[in-house]
C-alpha cells in the first residue's frame, strides 16, 4: 500500500518544525558547522504575500516533501508517526495510505504527496 | 540567627487603603497542602526503557532560553542524549515541539560550552586570558569581593541582572537578597519594557494578573466541558506563533481558530496571523492607546458594551466615558495611519463577540507610553465584560502557591536568615520615577547614569545571571560597555562565553542546561511541572539554582538554611514545595500537576483576600478611573501620547531620519541572543537582517543581500537587508541580539556584537512613567555600504 502525507496548508504557519524534526530524525541530515545547509526531507515554500483586495491577503506556507523523505520508515516500522507529522506545531500534516488521504482532500488549501 | 519574612513595602492608595507592591501577586499565598489536583497521574510513567534507550519524561525550561515549559520525552543512550521528542500526553504542548528543543542537543553538547569556573584578572577584561579554577575558589572570590564591596560602599552598590524567559526569574531575587541589595534588574532593558509596564498598570486597574484563556488551565484542554474558545482573540503587538511569550504557547491561538475563534490582529506588519485575521489593523508603531480608546468609543456609540459588567464590577465609568469621547474613528485613523473603517470593524468584531481575550505582546511595552497602552487595552476588555468567563481574560496565580518559577514571593524568605549586611530597600535605584518606586523596580536609565558617573552612588559589582546585556536588551550599548568595564567586580553565569562576559566579567560560572538538572516549571501558572535530570552535568557545570545554593552557603552557612547542605538540591525544591501537596520526588514522578481552577471568581469571592465578591482592588471593582495614578502626578485615565520622537512629535528629525525603526524581530530558531552557536538554527537564520518592503528598498537603492548602515542621532550599526513585502512603506524591521560565536573574540567587535547591534541606535530613555521605551518607535535612516565597511567604535571601549 502506498503511504503519503496530506498537508492542510491553510494552517501551516511556516515554523520550520517539520524541517528540523526531519533533520534530527535522520542521520547526516542536520548541518554540523555554522554556514552549512543540511539536507531537507521536507522543505517550506512561501506563498505571497498577495493582496487579494478588500483587505484580504494570501500569505501562506507549504511544506513539500523532497527526495530525501523516506516517510520516516524507521519510525513507522515501530508504529510511530513520521516525526514531521508528530511535531508539526499546527497539526496540519497527516500520514496514512494515499487512497484514504485522497478522500480527505476536500479543501482548496490541501496538498497530497506520496 | 533570627529569621524574618521579607515584607514588600506597602504604599497607600489615594482612598486610604493599602496597595501592595507587585511581588505580592506571586507566591506567598499561604498553604495549598489540601489543594486537590485536577489531573490523575495514575499510569503516567516518568521513565522507561525503549529500543535500548532510557526515556525520561520531563518538562523543558532553561537553559537554553525559552518562554515555555513544553513536555518532553528525552531519549538517552549510554548517558548521552540520542534525541528529543514532544510528549503527546503533556496537555501543555500535546506532543508538538519547536525547532529549538528538537535540536537542543546542539546546545547541550556544543564544543564552545564553558564547563568549568574561570577567573580573569580585572586588567585583562576583554582579553581571552581566562584561568580554570575550582568551585570552592570561585565561591571564595565571590564572597571576598562582594563582602569587601558591601563593607566599603554598602550592598546597594551591587546590581543583580537576569535574562528573560528563564526560570531563574524567581531565583535572581534571592541572589539579590543574599547580597543584601535591593537592586535587581532585567539587563538594563530601557524602561523595564518587557511585561513590567503592562503588568503594573493593569494591576492598578484590576489588582491581579490576567491572561488569555486557551483552555490551558485544564488537563483536558479544549475538550473540557467548562471551556469555550474565545469568540475573538485580539492578537495585539506580537506574533505569538514565533514569540510564544510569557508561557503562552502561540499555537494555542491556531487551535482556537480551528475551533471557531475569530481574530483581530493589531500589528503594523502582515504576519501570518494577520493574513488569516477577520480584521487586521496595520497601525503606526506607538499609537496603540489611541486605537484601543477609539474602539471603546465605537462600542459605546453602537451600544455593544456589557452594561451589567460595567454596573456591577467597575469604578469611574462616567468620567472615563467622557474622556473617550474625543477618540472618533476619524481622529484615531489620522493618528494611527489607518482607515477609519479599521477602527469601526475592529470595535464591532470585539464588541459583538460572546467572549474576547487579549493576546498581547511586548510591542505594547516598546513605546514610550508603554504603561498607558495596557490601561487602554484593559479598558476595552472591561467595557466588553471580558474578565473571568470562558475564553476571556482570567486570573493567573502561582500554581499551588509556588511563585519561584517566575517571581519569588515572600514565603520563600520565611526560613532564610536575616542578614546584617542588607542595604535598605529605600536605596533601590529608582528615585526618578514614582511608578518604579511603587513597583519596587530599578530605573535602568538611572542605573546607566550611575554606572558612568557614580551618582547617586557608585555601582561596584554586577552579577549577570544568564544575561547577555550588551548583545540583547540594553540600549546605548556603548555606554553600557564602558560602564560595566568600569566596575570593580563582575560575574557572569552562563553556558557560553558571551560578548558581555568576554568584555566585562572577572569570574565566569558555568550553568548547565535543563537536561542536566532537576527543577520546577510553571512560568505562567496553569500547571506545575517537574524538570527531571536526564544526563549528568557536563564538566563541572551546575544549575542556576545550585549556584544560588553555593552562594547562599558562603553568605549564610548551609546549616542555617532549610536544605542544610549546598548539594542538597532536592531539599531546596522540597523547601519551595513545602506548602503544596507534593515533594520534589512526587512532582518528578507525576511530571505535571494541575491546580484547581474555576471561572467567575469575582462572584465566588475567590479573588479577594477578604473573601468578598469583586476584584482585588480598593473598591473591589475594575478601575476605569485609577485614583492611584494621582500619587504619581499622572493621568488617572488612559490618554494617548505621541512617542517622544515620531513623525508627528519631531517632524524635523523625521525629515532627517525618514524610516520608523522597529527592533526586536522574533525568530523561530533564536531566543534573543541565544542559539547563535547552533548550526541547525543558523541555517534558518544565517545573520543579522533588516527587513523593508520592495517600494522602500527601491527608494533607498538596496536589494536583498546588501549591507546597510543604520543610523540615527544615538548611534549606528550595520546589518544585511532582506526585502519583505509584509512590511508597510517607510518602515525598517531589524533583528536584535546578534553576535557571531564563530568569529574571534579579539577582533575588536566582541564576536561582532558592536558591529550589528541595533541597540546602539536606541536611547535608554523611558516614558514619563519611567516605564516603556522606544524600541519599536525610534526613527532612523539607511545607507547602502560595501561589505568591507568598518563600523566606528567609541574610543573608550577596550578592544
Amino acid at each position: 500500500m502506498d503511504y503519503g502525507l496530506l498537508i492542510d496548508y491553510k494552517w501551516c504557519c511556516g515554523c520550520h518544525t517539520c524541517e528540523i524534526a526531519c533533520q534530527q530524525a535522520h542521520e547526516g541530515y542536520a548541518p554540523t558547522e555554522i554556514g552549512e545547509q543540511g539536507k531537507f526531507g521536507i522543505k517550506l515554500f512561501q506563498i505571497g504575500p498577495f493582496d487579494l483586495g478588500n483587505k484580504k491577503y494570501q500569505y501562506e506556507w507549504l511544506p513539500v516533501p523532497t527526495s530525501f523523505c523516506d516517510l520516516c520508515a524507521d519510525r513507522t516500522a515501530k508504529g510511530k508517526l513520521p516525526t514531521c507529522v508528530k511535531h508539526c506545531q499546527d497539526a496540519c500534516i497527516k500520514y496514512g495510505p494515499v487512497e484514504e488521504l485522497a478522500k480527505e482532500l476536500k479543501s482548496d488549501h490541501m496538498a497530497l504527496f506520496r | 540567627m533570627r529569621t524574618k519574612a521579607v515584607e514588600s513595602k506597602p504604599t497607600t492608595k489615594a482612598d486610604g487603603t493599602e496597595q501592595k507592591s507587585a511581588k505580592n501577586f506571586f507566591g506567598g499565598s499561604g498553604t495549598h497542602k489540601n489543594d486537590v489536583p485536577q489531573d490523575d497521574p495514575t499510569g503516567r510513567l516518568c521513565q522507561w526503557e525503549e529500543d535500548g534507550m532510557t526515556v525520561y519524561r520531563t518538562n523543558a525550561r532553561t537553559a537554553p532560553g525559552c518562554h515555555n515549559n513544553c513536555g518532553l520525552l528525552v531519549y538517552v543512550k549510554d548517558g548521552v542524549i540520542d534525541h528529543i521528542e514532544g510528549d503527546p500526553e503533556n496537555p501543555h504542548n500535546q506532543g508538538r515541539l519547536c525547532v529549538r528543543c528538537l535540536a537542543a542537543k546542539e546546545v547541550v553538547y556544543h564544543k564552545d560550552r564553558v564547563l568549568y569556573p574561570m577567573k580573569r584578572a580585572r586588567e585583562h577584561r576583554g582579553e581571552d586570558k581566562w584561568e580554570r579554577i575550582t568551585w570552592d575558589e570561585a565561591m571564595d572570590i565571590v564572597y571576598d569581593k562582594m563582602m569587601g564591596i558591601i563593607k566599603e560602599y554598602g550592598a546597594q552598590s551591587i546590581f543583580v541582572h537576569q535574562g528573560t524567559g528563564r526560570d531563574i526569574n524567581g531565583y535572581t531575587g534571592i541572589f539579590a537578597h543574599t547580597f543584601g541589595t535591593p537592586n535587581k534588574g532585567m539587563g538594563l532593558l530601557a524602561g523595564q519594557s518587557c511585561y513590567a509596564p503592562r503588568f503594573f498598570s493593569t494591576s492598578l486597574k484590576i489588582g491581579d494578573f490576567f491572561i488569555c484563556d486557551y483552555g490551558q488551565f485544564f488537563p483536558q484542554r479544549y475538550d473540557d466541558p467548562r471551556f469555550t474558545p474565545p469568540g475573538c482573540i485580539m492578537v495585539w503587538g506580537n506574533n505569538p506563533l514565533v514569540a510564544n511569550s510569557d508561557g503562552s504557547l502561540g499555537h494555542w491561538v491556531v487551535e482556537c481558530m480551528k475551533r471557531g475563534s475569530k481574530l483581530l490582529v493589531v500589528d503594523p506588519k502582515l504576519t501570518w496571523l494577520a493574513g488569516k485575521a477577520d480584521v487586521w489593523v496595520p497601525l503606526r508603531p506607538g499609537t496603540d492607546t489611541a486605537l484601543a480608546l477609539g474602539m471603546c468609543r465605537v462600542i459605546l456609540e453602537e451600544g455593544l458594551e456589557d452594561k451589567e459588567f460595567i454596573d456591577l464590577w467597575t469604578y469611574g465609568f462616567e468620567e472615563w466615558k467622557a474622556a473617550v469621547e474625543e477618540y472618533t474613528p476619524e481622529k484615531v485613523a489620522e493618528i494611527c495611519w489607518i482607515d477609519p473603517k479599521d477602527v469601526v470593524n475592529a470595535a464591532r468584531l470585539v464588541g459583538s463577540a460572546d467572549s474576547a481575550c487579549l493576546q498581547w505582546g511586548v510591542a505594547l511595552d516598546h513605546q514610550p507610553s508603554g504603561f498607558t497602552t495596557g490601561m487602554a487595552a484593559f479598558d476595552l476588555l472591561a467595557l466588553t465584560g471580558n474578565f473571568e468567563k470562558p475564553g476571556s481574560m482570567v486570573t493567573a496565580r502561582p500554581c499551588f502557591g509556588v511563585g519561584e518559577t517566575w517571581m519569588s514571593g515572600q514565603d520563600f524568605f520565611e526560613e532564610i536568615p536575616e542578614s546584617e549586611w542588607a542595604a535598605s530597600e529605600d536605596l533601590r535605584m529608582n528615585d526618578w520615577y514614582g511608578p518604579l518606586r511603587a513597583m519596587a523596580a530599578v530605573a535602568p536609565d538611572e542605573e546607566l547614569n550611575a554606572l558612568l558617573t557614580g551618582d547617586p552612588y557608585p555601582i561596584k559589582a554586577v552579577w549577570l545571571e544568564t544575561c547577555n546585556v550588551t548583545a540583547n536588551m540594553g540600549a546605548e550599548v556603548d555606554k553600557i560597555m564602558r560602564g560595566l568595564q568600569g566596575t570593580e567586580f563582575n560575574v557572569t553565569v552562563d553556558l557560553f562565553m558571551t560578548p558581555t562576559a568576554m568584555a566585562t566579567a572577572d569570574l565566569f560560572l558555568p550553568a548547565c542546561t535543563f537536561f542536566e538538572r532537576i527543577g520546577l516549571t510553571g512560568h505562567q501558572p496553569y500547571q506545575l511541572g517537574a524538570i527531571q535530570q536526564c544526563i549528568q552535568p557536563l564538566g563541572e557545570s551546575k544549575s542556576d539554582m545550585q549556584i544560588l545554593m553555593y552562594v547562599m552557603d558562603r553568605f549564610y552557612g548551609s546549616e542555617n538554611l532549610p536544605w542544610k547542605d549546598r548539594d542538597n538540591i532536592e531539599g531546596f525544591f522540597d523547601y519551595i514545595l513545602r506548602k503544596t501537596p507534593f515533594t520534589y520526588d512526587d512532582m518528578r514522578q507525576r511530571t505535571w500537576a494541575y491546580p484547581p481552577f474555576e471561572y467567575d471568581k469575582m462572584r465566588s469571592g475567590k479573588i479577594r483576600p477578604d473573601g468578598g465578591a469583586g476584584f482585588n482592588t480598593a473598591y473591589g471593582r475594575y478601575n476605569f478611573y485609577v485614583n492611584f495614578m494621582q500619587q504619581f502626578d499622572l493621568n488617572p485615565l488612559a490618554v494617548f501620547d505621541e512617542p517622544y520622537e515620531s513623525p508627528v512629535t519631531t517632524p524635523d528629525l523625521y525629515e532627517e531620519y525618514p524610516l520608523i525603526l522597529v527592533t526586536g524581530v522574533r525568530k523561530w530558531g533564536l531566543f534573543h541572543s541565544e542559539h547563535r552557536q547552533c548550526p541547525s538554527m543558523r541555517q534558518l537564520h544565517p545573520r543579522a537582517t533588516s527587513y523593508l518592503n520592495s517600494k522602500t528598498a527601491t527608494k533607498y537603492g538596496v536589494e536583498t543581500g546588501d549591507r546597510i548602515l543604520i543610523e540615527n542621532r544615538y548611534g549606528s550599526c550595520t546589518q544585511h537587508v532582506e526585502i519583505d513585502d509584509c512590511i508597510k512603506d517607510d518602515m525598517l524591521y531589524v533583528d536584535h541580539g546578534w553576535w557571531y560565536p564563530e568569529r574571534a573574540c579579539d577582533d575588536g567587535t566582541y564576536f561582532g556584537v558592536m558591529e550589528e547591534n541595533i541597540n546602539r541606535c536606541l536611547p535608554m530613555t523611558p516614558g514619563k512613567t519611567g516605564l516603556g521605551c522606544s524600541y519599536k518607535t525610534q526613527l532612523c535612516k539607511i545607507t547602502k555600504v560595501p561589505e568591507d565597511y568598518v563600523v566606528e567604535f567609541p574610543e573608550n571601549i577596550k578592544h
